[in-house]
């Protein structure tokens, strides 16, 4: 467990001082915003309301990727990647600093492009934040665990920029299926279907474990 | 009789079809210091790496002190630094404490920095070290756990004469304190100077022992010559 702290505060402090990855995926958030406003014109608001959970969550994978590759890709400077792996004790305890360290600071740029998406689409997403919070927590706890795994694995590629997107997406399927369709019913003002946050929850504790327990053999040259 | 520090049988590295190691035999006795040279490719660093227990053999054992693999009793330094650029000198060396599980990692941290001459630079992001500076810090890293084997892969990569110099200096002082050193080199006059036995790697293979107290730097270059001349 120390091991799994002294990641989240080394992973922390290191973007704290560098803010590289927080505002590529920021940046890319609010471009896609632009991108979806001119892809989509003229919509009515209530369509608005209905498309705002897809499109969100569109932005949040994506920027999702970018940040994921970037976390991986700073331990490869100076083969810090290497420093982690001789640590003593269980491996797993890495996977899970360094997932936790994804999993705030991308919950942190999702919460920003939300208030941007209800700016863009004029969405008021005020009275959906309770609902909508336990959603996309939940679904970004699926993101960075199989992300963290999967972007360890293509980090040591020559073409890991392509390679995660590709091993990553199909990965998120259950994940973006259920936080869809909890998000939509959060922005609706409707209960949350119990079969979405189960589904997440499911996702979640299967790649926490699988990742937790694959971490060992991922970081073995 | 107390079992070697170190013991490899027959340890194989084979990467698909391609042999990177084939069938090294190796013991290393505590407070000995072992050179490994051999040309590049010849499957130095893939060694060194298996023993730091960053790789796994595809076959052979590995033993430390008659016991299994531990990885707590292993520094590594490498031609890579393995430091955080964003983090201070110390909060690197806090942070590998932290990793090993040490009680107090931040006055170890302070006693590493003294050792190492650092102590004005400890708030500086080691980002902005000279590569001198960066490497001694990259040698209190690898000693914060106080390690009883010190692996070293090509650790003169980059450095200046003088700073090679204080390098091999320091090294020298960590053997008489005790550690045990393998080095990774291609430098034969680097490696006479640090160690009592060498192994002469070629194309995955040993190629040749050489032992002397102190390595004799003229018999280590013929038989360094001859390894290669062999595999030619």
């Amino acid at each position: 467990m120390n091991v799994a702290l002294a990641i989240l505060w080394k992973d922390l402090i290191s973007e704290w001082r560098a803010r590289d990855r927080v505002v590529a995926m920021l940046i890319f958030s609010i471009l896609m915003a632009v991108v979806f406003h001119f892809a989509l014109p003229g919509r009515r608001p209530e369509e608005l309301q209905a498309l705002t959970p897809g499109l969100l969550w569109t932005a949040y994978i994506f920027a999702a990727l970018l940040g994921l590759n970037r976390s991986l890709a700073l331990e490869l400077d100076n083969d810090a990647l290497a420093g982690l792996a001789l640590a003593p004790g269980n491996r797993g305890w890495i996977f899970l600093g360094k997932a936790t360290a994804n999993w705030i600071l991308i919950s942190l740029v999702q919460a920003v492009t939300a208030l941007i998406f209800a700016i863009f689409y004029r969405v008021d997403l005020a009275p959906a934040l309770p609902g909508l919070a336990l959603v996309v927590g939940l679904g970004t706890v699926g993101i960075c665990a199989a992300g963290t795994l999967l972007a360890t694995m293509a980090v040591r590629t020559g073409f890991r920029e392509v390679l995660l997107p590709v091993l990553l997406l199909p990965a998120l399927f259950p994940v973006l299926a259920g936080a869809v369709e909890g998000s939509l019913a959060a922005v609706q003002g409707v209960s949350i279907p119990f079969e979405s946050l189960q589904l997440l929850i499911v996702v979640d504790g299967v790649y926490l474990v699988v990742a937790f327990l694959g971490f060992d053999y991922v970081l073995d040259e | 009789m107390s079992a070697p520090l170190l013991t490899l049988r027959g340890i194989e590295k084979r990467y698909a079809s391609v042999t990177a190691l084939g069938g090294i035999d190796l013991e290393l006795s505590a407070g000995e210091s072992i050179a490994i040279l051999g040309p590049n490719g010849a499957g130095k660093s893939t060694l060194l790496r298996i023993i730091a227990g960053l790789a796994h053999p595809t076959s052979g054992t590995l033993e430390f002190a008659g016991g299994k693999h531990d990885r707590r009793r292993i520094g590594y330094l490498g031609h890579s630094t393995l430091l955080y650029p964003e983090l201070s000198a110390r909060e690197n060396l806090i942070f590998t404490g932290r990793l090993y599980g040490l009680a107090n990692p931040a006055a170890r941290a302070d006693q590493l920095l003294a050792e190492e001459g650092l102590t004005e630079v400890a708030g500086r992001r080691a980002g902005g070290f000279s590569r001198g500076m960066a490497q001694r810090l990259s040698i209190a890293r690898a000693r914060v756990h106080a390690p009883s084997l010190l692996l070293l892969d090509e650790p003169y990569t980059g450095l200046d004469e003088p700073a090679a110099r204080r390098l091999t200096s320091r090294l020298q002082s960590l053997s008489a304190e005790g550690h045990a050193l393998a080095l990774v080199t291609h430098e034969i006059s680097r490696a006479a100077l640090l160690a009592e036995r060498a192994l002469i790697l070629n194309a995955g293979s040993v190629a040749g022992r050489v032992a002397g107290q102190p390595l004799d730097e003229a018999e280590l270059a013929r038989a360094y010559a001859r390894a290669l001349e062999c595999e030619a």
